[in-house]
């Protein structure tokens, strides 16, 4: 596989890569590096890339598990207090004109166990099947429907919650 | 879309069973029609998730030149780790032959401070040889003088 060919089969997937990086990780600047980590694993796999039913699935599965290994050994060190509220709130005002609503949706995920994030950033934000999801995840349909549930009662409730005590 | 149709499949959604056209329906209802009061609170939710897949990063990412065949070569790996190897034969030997250099020359060293030692003594018995010639005097003096 040559330069061209794995540059037009990643390119289109970079930004899918970047928000699933960010989702997880939250802060910019490392989603970005994990995104170019990624990428370098994926050109020195790439023979082995084209060979997968959807290379997509395998690009987001080891982008998935590069950022959790990241946030494993972040918290292991004590870097976890410097990754960044701040910037996130910067982004909202930068990428989106978000209403307070929206913001607080975003914390409220920011906040959620990173298996539910991972969940709602497939599904609903990117929109992948089930069946595609099970296989970027290695988990059953089931599983993930659970997980999935949880995570959007989690987010209404939160969001519920935090609404309820702002009229108050 | 009527605002029944769209509580029911709220309900489903937050239980994990709509299907992509179902969310797209809903994503679709809160994100571009009037929503009814009563289910304003859902809103956020919808819109947010929108807003989440628009976010993408300017950053260029690098992708690493190709190592052409032109220039991966695998002999000149074969070579270099050939040269490692005698690099480190050569050396290996090198020092064992400068251990028995030394060891050579401690050993001559040895000989010549053995030899030195020899004649020495050699020496010095023969000045005790020469002493019996003293004692002999005396005796003879001793008789002399008798």
């Amino acid at each position: 596989m040559d330069k061209t060919e794995f540059t037009t089969l990643v390119i289109p997937l970079k930004d899918r890569l970047f928000r699933l990086a960010k989702r997880i990780l939250v802060s910019t600047d490392e989603a970005e590096d994990a995104v170019q980590e990624v990428l370098l694993k994926l050109w020195h796999g790439r023979e082995n890339f084209k060979i997968y039913k959807s290379p997509e699935a395998f690009a987001i599965t080891m982008t998935k598990n590069y950022c959790l290994d990241r946030l494993k050994s972040k918290q292991a060190s004590t870097l976890k207090i410097v990754h960044s509220d701040y910037r996130t709130s910067e982004n909202l005002e930068r990428d989106v004109e978000a209403s307070e609503g929206v913001a607080l949706v975003f914390k409220i995920m920011e906040n959620l166990p990173e298996q539910q994030r991972i969940m709602l950033q497939l599904r609903d934000v990117e929109q992948f099947e089930f069946e595609e999801i099970a296989e970027m995840l290695g988990k059953s349909e089931t599983a993930i429907r659970v997980t999935l549930s949880r995570a959007r009662k989690s987010v209404r409730d939160s969001l519920i919650k935090k609404y309820e005590y702002g009229i108050k | 879309m009527e605002s029944n149709n769209i509580e029911q499949l709220l309900d489903a959604y937050f239980e994990g069973n709509t299907t992509l056209r179902e969310e797209a329906d809903l994503m679709d209802y809160f994100n571009n029609h009037r929503v009814e009061d009563h289910l304003l609170q859902y809103k956020p939710i919808f819109v947010g998730l929108k807003a989440s897949k628009m976010e993408h990063s300017d950053k260029e990412f690098k992708i690493p030149e190709p190592i052409s065949s032109r220039t991966y070569k695998p002999w000149r790996y074969a070579i270099a780790a050939f040269l490692v190897v005698a690099l480190g034969i050569g050396v290996f030997f090198n020092s064992q032959s400068q251990m028995s250099q030394e060891e050579k020359e401690a050993l001559v060293a040895f000989e010549n401070s053995k030899k030195a030692m020899i004649f020495l003594s050699k020496k010095f018995n023969k000045g005790t040889e020469q002493l019996f010639y003293v004692e002999q005097f005396s005796i003879a003096k001793d008789r002399v003088f008798e």
